[in-house]
């Protein structure tokens, strides 16, 4: 595989934040990791310049998505509204997935940037990756301590499962590609 | 989104979710009869958890413990848990590992600053919503500042072994010394880093600035010889000098009901302000030469007391943080041992160092046995909010014949002046201006 980029968003002092970070320590020992770029981050700004011209981006993170805590969501960020209004270059399409559509654009703080802004920043500078996939683990207690909410812990293993077998397909497909015709 | 109202003559400006700010909060300013009667800055930070949490733990977990406040300046929160640890236990590392802390320290200075400027404070001046038109209206700039805080990141990267919550900081040094040769690598992107902080530095000084200018009670480090960044007395504009457990006396801080951060003052009731214009004021002799020149060119008189402004001196100060890093890496020797020995028991101590955004000290009491007994934690953020919300009056007076809208963002902008650091770990602002 080449330029796939797999980041973790989070504070693990912020209870269910830490999601991202957990998920990420249980993926790391997989042999599917081996090939790609793997870290965490401490904001999703932090993604410019480190996925630029991937592949494919992973983005994984504890979300407020509603629904069920610990449920784990799989969505493409094809396109996205903004709060100014659409640009067909920029923003193009919509999200799709197999949850919900769990983001919505967010003020830009250094702190804060939401993954949408980051994306939405990319395209501007042409740098944005060919797919750019958010695994969210649903939280529900983003208090302050140290440790996930039990549906939380619970949702680990099946979002490590959902990156690495996003990392598989696009092994194959790599492996298609460069097999060729 | 905004919302205004006219009720009885009083003119209500209202912001839901002050934007390109860190962390949560709202602004509240009332105008009545053409006066400013009330200006809220309302944090929502949350309480202060840190300074719990911290007690019964060993004196030795406060650097990692207290780098998860903050995702962006993470390096500042280490710092000052090891110099107010170091201090309590009557430890002083060698000069190798204070010269490791200081590179390490303008990594953050310059990923924060880079990140400000371009992210949160340029857009003010430019008539830009956000970034993204920021980025597609100034394409060169904006890719010039991604370049400065990736340059930053690979700093911190380098020296505290991760970017995000470096790993390689101890009380008493480090875990690991880089190598001279990871080091030297850092020498090329550093000297090409310098010229794209002298070209921010004369291109934030082309924009527009409104004539303002505030009576500020500055409060800033000082170290002979150089500019302060990990070490140092806490000094005045008014003539204080003294040490970091001194300072710590002399600040009183208050609870305000509308808001869960404390409002801080010094003992004689008067309040300060911490970050860059205070550095700059009371370090402006230390500057080095490149960023002497480039504060000259920029018509930056000895002290700046235009908060409009700041972005000139943050943008400033990321050449002081690339001259300096150079400087450093060209003279690295990797410290040997990479930290000093940790003595057993206990003591009181403080610890200061200046985060991008100001003054931030740490207390500790620490028991026989290693542990914390008792924190104190005080960020510049909370020491600079009643400057900030004075900011805010003046801004809002001066610019009483505006709409709502343009009043609103002004309202805004005076906030985002002090680059404040409301929480770390949420990120939406309610500012509320209402006019009658």
């Amino acid at each position: 595989m080449q330029g796939v980029v797999v980041a973790s968003v989070g504070n693990e002092l912020r209870r269910d934040d830490g999601a991202g970070p957990a998920v990420l320590a249980e993926l790391l020992d997989r042999p599917v990791c081996s090939s790609v770029w793997c870290g965490r981050l401490g904001s999703p700004f932090d993604l410019l310049g480190l996925w630029d011209g991937a592949q494919l981006a992973v983005v994984v993170d504890a979300v407020r998505a509603g629904g069920t805590p610990g449920e784990v969501h799989v969505v493409e960020l094809v396109g996205l509204g903004t709060s100014h209004g659409s640009d067909p270059e920029v923003d193009p399409g919509v999200a799709t997935g197999t949850g919900a559509a769990v983001l919505a654009p967010a003020s830009v703080s250094s702190h804060g940037t939401g993954l949408v802004e980051v994306l939405r920043l990319a395209r501007s500078l042409g740098t944005a990756p060919a797919r750019v996939m958010l695994v969210g683990i649903a939280g529900s207690d983003f208090g302050h301590g140290a440790g996930l909410s039990e549906p939380v812990r619970r949702g680990v293993g099946e979002a490590a499962e959902a990156v690495a077998g996003l990392l598989r397909a696009a092994s194959d497909a790599s492996c298609a590609r460069d097999d060729g015709p | 989104m905004t919302g205004d109202g006219h009720r009885d003559g009083t003119r209500v400006v209202a912001v839901e979710g002050l934007a390109r700010v860190e962390g949560e909060g709202s602004l509240r300013v009332e105008v009545r009869d053409g006066r400013v009667e009330e200006v809220e800055l309302r944090i929502y930070e949350p309480p202060r958890f840190f300074e719990a949490f911290l007690r019964g733990r060993r004196a030795t977990e406060a650097p990692d413990l207290t780098a998860r406040i903050c995702g962006i300046c993470p390096v500042a929160y280490q710092m000052s848990a090891c110099a107010a640890v170091e201090d309590a236990l009557g430890l002083a590392p060698s000069p190798g590992i204070g010269d490791l802390r200081r590179l390490l320290y303008c990594g953050e200075w310059l990923q924060s600053h880079a990140l400000h400027v371009h992210l949160l404070h340029a857009p003010d001046f430019l008539g830009c919503q956000d970034a993204v038109e920021l980025a597609r209206m100034e394409p060169a700039a904006f890719e010039r500042g991604l370049s400065l805080k990736k340059l930053g990141n690979r700093v911190m990267e380098t020296v505290g072994g991760r970017a995000v919550h470096p790993v390689n900081v101890k009380v008493g040094g480090f875990y690991r010394a880089p190598s001279r040769r990871e080091v030297a690598a850092l020498a090329g992107p550093l000297t090409a880093a310098l010229d794209e902080a002298l070209a921010t530095v004369a291109w934030v000084a082309g924009f527009d600035f409104p004539d303002v200018e505030a009576d500020y009670r500055f409060v800033a480090l000082r170290q002979p010889g150089r500019y302060p960044m990990e070490s140092g007395r806490v000094a005045s504009s008014d003539g204080l000098d003294t040490t970091p457990a001194g300072f710590a006396e002399l600040v009183v801080e208050e609870h305000v009901a509308r808001s869960t951060a404390l409002h801080a003052r010094l003992d004689d009731g008067r309040p300060y302000l911490t970050g860059p214009l205070a550095r700059y004021a009371l370090n402006v002799a230390e500057l080095p030469a490149p960023a002497a020149e480039a504060a000259r060119q920029a018509g930056l008189g000895p002290v700046c007391t235009n908060p409009f402004r700041s972005i000139v001196v943050r943008a400033l100060e990321m050449v002081v943080a690339c001259h300096e890093a150079l400087a450093l890496v060209e003279r690295y020797e990797p410290p040997d041992p990479p930290s000093a020995v940790v003595p057993e028991g206990g003591g009181t101590g403080a610890g200061a160092t200046e985060a991008p955004r100001g003054l931030l000290f740490h207390t500790y009491d620490i028991d026989p046995e290693g542990c914390i007994a008792q924190a104190r934690i005080v960020p510049p953020t909370s020491q600079n909010q009643i400057m900030i919300e004075s900011d805010v009056r003046r801004a809002v007076e001066a610019s009483l014949d505006l709409g709502d809208e343009e009043l609103t963002w002004r309202s805004e902008q005076a906030v985002r002046n002090h680059d404040p650091c409301i929480s770390c770990a949420t990120h939406f602002l309610d500012v509320r201006v209402h006019r009658t």
